[in-house]
């Protein structure tokens, strides 16, 4: 508890006169805090070094997160944002970055704008991940696909977005199209691979060591035994740059849709200081609806494949796929918001490496209903149950289908 | 200037020198928040008086209003009403100006030379967007909830050219005209033909539109 004190009372450190922001200066800051109460079933959780899906094992008084985002403007055209989270556990720092970029905004001469960010930031995936710090507006646990995204996705590189204006074609369209390339990130996927697919609300940091599961293969003397029983995912391992390229339509504020493809072109059989770069590609497709009744739709799409070590038998020898998708409801009332999400996710596998049996095939349901009782206090209330398959955790001597539930109650403090 | 006759009603002399416009959708509703702006050719004391000021504000990440019109050569200000800075720029091709909103000062009111629409837009928010329409008379006004107005007129004009235009008319690319000539103003209905776009939507909604 000692170090949640620390972590808030540094965060609160940060110049208080700015807080909230104000038109005199050129930044904006927003803090925010989450802590509450939980009740949680199921395996002991991956970020304790085992299988669950879920971040916490005890029952009872939980620190979520706190969060610092700021947004430096420089002159006309040059924005800085840097978001740090600090967490209450052994993963890394206590506070490190999640994102920090700048980012160049040339003033519009036309219909058509220009963005150019440079630095580490998240891809543009998530449509849940739209508030302050990363936050998840709808729900307290993100979906199977951007908890991944916070797990193990950041762009460490540059990124150019063209979009043109809607009125400039015929009011209510909008298209923007941004491409990236990146280094660093290699190792992502191994998470994903080698643990499978979660729902919770971590990010992961710059410096964070996400342990994996007690893998056979990754035993002394096995084949991977190379590997740490972390993975470190922002790292760079073979010197290769990936790229993803995005584009999105929308129309008012009545339909969104996006979609990418995404390539870490990273070498699958590089390795370094117990790190391994996987060669990770998918499809991400998203959209967003407003539904009669001013119902909220949101769905996303993930499908691609994460693949390490050399070719063996006509594959590699770790040589996955994976699919997941959710579609979430919800309705917002005055400060009250009731959400309702449906996940499901799968990993099969190409491999027939022995003893790395990764497939896994799940769903999971998450109901959130939440209060704000002003711009800086809500609570809110989170029924989670995730059901899995997953191959691997027979190594284990446990079931290898599994229901894990949490229930939390959460307070969320913003400033 | 484009001529476009659609539904015409006469509804005889009503009120001296009072001109009722309708606006009517595709399907028979009515259609706020459309600016209406009458020429009145042959009057004697046409935009007699200076052009007002007028305000266009910035709440809640959003313009205020999110249509504003001015009479040609009118100052429009640019407060900011948010904690948050705004820049707010147009690329209008004869009313171009840049106002950086963060300096805790206000900003010199913009004075609009010419007609036309200017579109704005914040280069820090993305998703705030309004229109400023500047027309040569002095006689205009936006349609109330009801899709109407009623617009003062000089009743010794000789005729009324009565232009409505909004960003959501997909009719003759949103400017609609028609002409009364004669002697006493009286109503009018525009019934459009084809179907709105969407309304521009500055309220909390169930969904993000805008990201941080």
């Amino acid at each position: 508890m000692g170090r949640i004190l620390i972590a808030v009372l540094a965060l609160a450190g940060l110049p208080w006169s700015a807080m909230a922001a104000d038109n005199t200066s050129g930044y904006e800051i927003r803090y925010g805090v989450e802590f509450g109460f939980l009740k949680t079933s199921g395996y002991p959780s991956w970020t304790t070094g085992f299988v669950g899906k879920l971040r916490y094992d005890n029952d009872g008084a939980v620190f979520n997160r706190a969060f610092v985002d700021y947004r430096g403007r420089f002159g006309d055209t040059i924005n800085v944002h840097m978001v740090l989270e600090g967490y209450d556990d052994d993963l890394g720092n206590t506070i490190d970055f999640t994102e920090a970029y700048v980012e160049w905004r040339p003033m519009p001469k036309s219909a058509t704008r220009y963005r150019v960010k440079v630095g580490a930031f998240y891809p543009r995936i998530s449509l849940e991940n739209v508030d302050p710090g990363w936050s998840n507006r709808y729900t307290q646990n993100s979906s199977a696909i951007n908890t991944w995204v916070a797990e193990e996705l950041r762009t460490i590189g540059a990124e150019l977005t063209v979009s043109r204006r809607p009125e400039s074609l015929g009011g209510a369209h909008a298209f923007s199209a941004s491409v990236a390339a990146f280094v660093a990130n290699d190792p992502a996927g191994s998470l994903l691979a080698w643990k499978g697919w979660s729902v919770h609300d971590r990010q992961s940091r710059f410096s964070d060591k996400l342990p994996l599961p007690p893998l056979p293969q990754i035993q002394p003397g096995m084949m991977f035994d190379d590997q740490n029983p972390y993975v470190e995912p922002f790292k760079e391992i073979d010197g290769r740059v990936g790229y993803y390229v995005n584009g999105e339509w929308r129309f008012g504020k009545k339909f969104l849709l996006r979609a990418m493809h995404y390539d870490n072109r990273a070498d699958p059989r590089a390795e370094e200081n117990g790190q391994y770069a996987w060669t990770t590609k998918f499809e991400h497709l998203g959209m967003q609806t407003t539904l009669p009744g001013d119902i909220g739709l949101i769905a996303q799409w993930m499908i691609g494949s994460t693949v390490m070590g050399p070719v063996m038998n006509g594959a590699h020898v770790v040589d996955t796929e994976y699919d997941a998708q959710f579609v979430l409801l919800t309705r917002a009332f005055k400060g009250h918001r009731v959400s309702a999400r449906y996940d499901h996710f799968e990993i099969t596998q190409n491999d027939s490496t022995e003893d790395d049996n990764n497939p896994e095939k799940g769903h999971a349901w998450t109901l959130n209903y939440q209060y704000s009782f002003s711009d800086r206090i809500g609570i809110a209330a989170e029924w989670l149950s995730i059901k899995t398959h997953r191959c691997s955790w027979e190594y284990y001597d446990i079931p290898t289908t599994a229901t894990e539930r949490q229930v939390q109650l959460t307070l969320k403090l913003r400033f | 200037m484009l001529l476009l006759l659609v539904t015409q009603l006469w509804v005889g002399p009503v009120l001296a020198g009072m001109l009722h416009v309708r606006v009517v959708g595709s399907d028979a509703q009515p259609v706020p928040n459309v600016v209406v702006f009458v020429q009145q050719n042959g009057s004697a004391n046409i935009n007699a008086g200076k052009p007002a000021a007028a305000i266009m504000d910035q709440r809640d990440k959003q313009f205020a209003p999110h249509i504003l019109v001015v009479q040609k050569g009118a100052a429009v200000s640019f407060p900011n009403s948010d904690v948050i800075a705004h820049h707010v720029y147009s690329f209008s091709k004869l009313n171009r100006f840049i106002l950086p909103l963060y300096k805790g000062t206000l900003p010199d009111a913009v004075v609009f030379e010419h007609d036309g629409i200017v579109t704005l837009g914040c280069n820090i928010h993305d998703g705030m967007l309004a229109y400023i329409v500047v027309v040569d008379t002095d006689v205009f006004a936006k349609t109330n909830d009801d899709g109407r107005v009623e617009l003062a007129v000089d009743d010794s004009a000789s005729s009324y050219e009565v232009s409505i235009w909004s960003p959501r008319i997909r009719d003759a690319k949103g400017h609609l005209v028609q002409t009364l000539s004669g002697d006493a103003p009286g109503e009018m209905t525009f019934a459009l033909e084809k179907k709105l776009r969407p309304a521009h939507i500055d309220r909390l909604e169930s969904v993000a539109w805008d990201e941080y």
